[in-house]
């Protein structure tokens, strides 16, 4: 029925005998006022909430620079146990911002996988791939044992038992003079595949690595 | 000459004559305490007639309640006094806490807790009061759902508690990170880590959370944000527009209240 | 609801209503009485309880075991509950989302004029199904223990025995406790129920050496035990052998 009268109407104003209306104009004052009213107002809105918007979400988008510490001498590594070390993750927090990672010398009997040729030292988060509780690694039962929903993870840091999406993650490591150094953390698949770092809880297999993108942040090494 | 007698003075026209005494001004000047109460009539007097706030309050507090309202309907306003309680005892120790995370947080709960006057025990109302505001919470939440009491019409007010009542859960959340200590670091690490699960726009969410890829500096500072600023102002008006509609709607009677004298007439029209 | 349905519970509303008390101060009554009892309440827990403040938060641990809140319990247990990694963003996200929208649209596929709760069968047992759900899994979260401690009660056996007996028993369970059984076990309440058997009563079912052979000897994924140091080796199968 709208549809109908509108048909009828002419778009001038002053066809629509509209008192005061002007050759050749589409739009009467009134609506003309209202959108202004309206525009004005969500320009006025937009203005303060972008830049907050803005303000609170672009640390997302921040990268940081990749930093190398040193966690110790060469000698202090075995290649059959982990030696838990203490790296800092987050600057200008003090304790607040440090984690604990595993380090092993790399094994070529254990590590058989083609993506760790040539990595030095095997370097395992201790942050459950689940949802970020520590780990501990019990030496007689050679597990990575989650306290919180019952994450199991082998020497490899693979999942053997509970919830757990993926391995968990490790960092790079390399050797600079008589000290063994821990890069950038990187996340893998149930392959050991490498992905660039993702949170916990965040697949990589398959589609998984699709639907928890890598932040614009986060790169790879 | 004999004087006339004097004829009584004719009555004053009404515009001329001096007003009636006023109640509480009886005998022309009364005690100390008639005075403070005139003051006080004045006062509200003078608010009243730039306000026209009278009109509402007794609208709100002279509406009737249905019969056979009873204790059950208290949980609600029980809710908010204890967000009332929160928000006071939360000012207060926003006085003495520091958003640090590379110690001063820590420092400055233990600080109120051991050093404070009262200290513990405000933040220990603080800290018990959520636990009180979310079993009170769901209590009311339960007494609305078996009463039947969300239904035509109050479906909006429905609405608006379920918004409250995950308001208050993420409030509590957030407010267990605040003392910085073992179980608050690792209950925050695992809840931003649940946000990131959520396929495509998680990892953005946990990491606007944080404020970056890794906890960092601004982390705490982020929840503290939340939790004293964002969180309670929504729940503030919230609860606003909860009362409101309460209050122009009106509270339900218990379902099992039938209007007695004029059923048979309901009934009738029924058929 | 219905337009007449909904007329006519304006009506009878009204009337009661009509037949109501004020609400001030009749309701506003109880109302203060209920926030009196509510702060005697916050400030009895306050001086009672406490406001405890934990260790210090340290990101390094590998020893802490963290537990949320109590009123997040039920949550943390779902997440416990729901094993296979492919259903963790469910357990996370899916379950408390659906929870969530199954609560805001309530009144939208609920709209049946009927009050009573008696007389909504689907509704009530629903909601009591849900809060049992809500206090078992709450129930369960609070005594979920950590995976390097055994809480089972020493059989009576061994009680009766005593002496070196026990000794070694309470010895076992400790070694049992720090070698990671629990990953993949269950004994008694403690430890996940998978992927390796309960061993609650494993006595029962294999005699001494034959849990020996399964420790040196174990079928994947459980990894072998003997590379323990001979004492630590006997306590596990004294401590497991006696499980009856």
């Amino acid at each position: 029925m709208a549809d109908k009268h509108l048909k009828h109407r002419s778009k001038y104003t002053l066809d629509r005998q509209i008192p005061g209306a002007f050759e050749g104009e589409t739009i009467t004052r009134r609506r003309f006022m209202t959108g202004t009213a309206h525009t004005a107002g969500a320009i006025a809105a937009t203005a303060f909430t972008l830049p907050a918007l803005g303000f609170a979400i672009g640390p997302i988008f921040k990268s940081t620079p990749h930093h190398w510490e040193a966690v110790g001498a060469t000698g202090m590594f075995s290649d059959t146990n982990y030696v838990p070390v203490v790296l800092t993750v987050s600057p200008n927090i003090g304790e607040a911002g440090k984690t604990t990672v595993y380090v092993r010398k790399f094994n070529p009997e254990i590590d058989t996988d083609p993506y760790d040729k040539g990595t030095p030292y095997i370097a395992i988060s201790s942050r459950c791939a689940h949802l970020g509780c520590p780990v501990r690694w019990v030496d007689a039962a050679e597990r990575f044992i989650c306290p919180c929903h019952g994450g199991v993870y082998d020497l490899l840091g693979r999942r053997v038992g509970g919830p757990p999406v993926r391995p968990l993650d490790r960092f790079y490591t390399r050797v600079s003079g008589e000290n063994v150094e821990v890069g950038p953390r990187f996340s893998v698949n149930s392959e050991l595949r490498r992905f660039s770092p993702r949170d916990p809880g965040e697949p990589v297999d398959g589609i998984g690595q699709y639907l928890y993108p890598s932040r614009p942040g986060a790169q790879k090494l | 000459m004999p004087r006339l007698p004097k004829l009584p003075a004719p009555p004053l026209p009404p515009p001329l004559r001096e007003p009636p005494p006023r109640p509480g001004q009886a005998n022309g000047k009364g005690g100390p305490i008639e005075e403070a109460m005139e003051a006080g009539i004045t006062v509200v007097d003078w608010i009243d007639e730039r306000t026209s706030l009278s009109g509402a309050g007794r609208w709100l507090l002279f509406r009737k309640v249905p019969k056979g309202t009873n204790w059950f309907y208290t949980l609600g306003s029980a809710t908010m006094f204890a967000f009332l309680s929160q928000a006071v005892t939360g000012v207060f120790l926003a006085m003495y806490y520091r958003p640090d995370a590379s110690g001063g947080a820590y420092e400055s709960i233990r600080y109120v807790t051991n050093e404070v006057f009262l200290g513990q025990f405000v933040r220990g109302m603080h800290k018990w009061g959520s636990s009180v505001m979310v079993i009170l919470v769901f209590l009311h939440m339960g007494r609305t759902f078996f009463f039947g009491a969300y239904k035509y019409p109050r479906e909006l007010n429905w609405v608006i508690g379920v918004v409250l009542l995950i308001l208050t859960m993420v409030m509590s959340f957030t407010g267990y990170l605040l003392p910085f200590d073992q179980r608050a670091y690792w209950a925050t690490v695992v809840g931003v880590n649940i946000n990131g699960t959520g396929p495509l726009l998680g990892p953005y969410l946990s990491d606007f959370l944080r404020g970056g890829s890794e906890f960092g500096a601004t982390t705490l500072s982020r929840f503290y944000a939340i939790h004293m600023l964002l969180l309670p102002g929504a729940i503030a008006a919230l609860i606003g527009a909860h009362l409101y509609l309460v209050a122009k709607l009106g509270t339900t009677a218990p379902p099992w209240q039938k209007p007695v004298p004029r059923s048979e007439e309901l009934h009738e029209a029924e058929v | 609801m219905n337009q007449q349905q909904k007329e006519q519970y304006l009506r009878e509303y009204s009337v009661l209503k009509a037949q109501g008390k004020p609400f001030f101060p009749y309701a506003v009554a109880k109302d203060s009485i209920m926030a009196c009892i509510v702060m005697a309440v916050i400030i009895a827990m306050s001086l009672v309880l406490g406001a405890e403040l934990g260790s210090k938060a340290n990101p390094t641990t590998t020893t802490y075991v963290p537990r949320p809140e109590w009123y997040f319990f039920f949550l943390f247990e779902v997440l416990r509950v729901i094993k296979p990694p492919s259903l963790v963003p469910l357990a996370t996200i899916g379950v408390p989302t659906i929870g969530m929208i199954l609560l805001f649209l309530l009144p939208f596929y609920d709209r049946k004029p009927e009050r009573r709760p008696e007389r909504r069968p689907i509704a009530t047992i629903t909601g009591i199904a849900v809060i049992a759900a809500m206090a078992y899994l709450t129930y369960q979260g609070a005594n979920a223990g950590s995976p390097t401690a055994i809480e089972t009660p020493t059989p009576t056996a061994v009680v009766q025995a005593g002496g070196a007996t026990r000794g070694e028993f309470e010895a076992g369970k400790q070694v049992v406790a720090q070698s990671g059984c629990l990953a993949c076990h269950k004994i008694g309440e403690n430890g996940n129920a998978g992927p390796g058997p309960n061993l609650s009563h494993i006595a029962s079912r294999l005699p001494r050496q034959g849990i020996a052979r399964t420790l040196v000897n174990p079928t994947a994924p459980m990894p072998s035990f003997k590379n323990l140091p001979p004492k630590k080796f006997q306590s596990i199968v004294n401590f497991l052998s006696q499980l009856k």
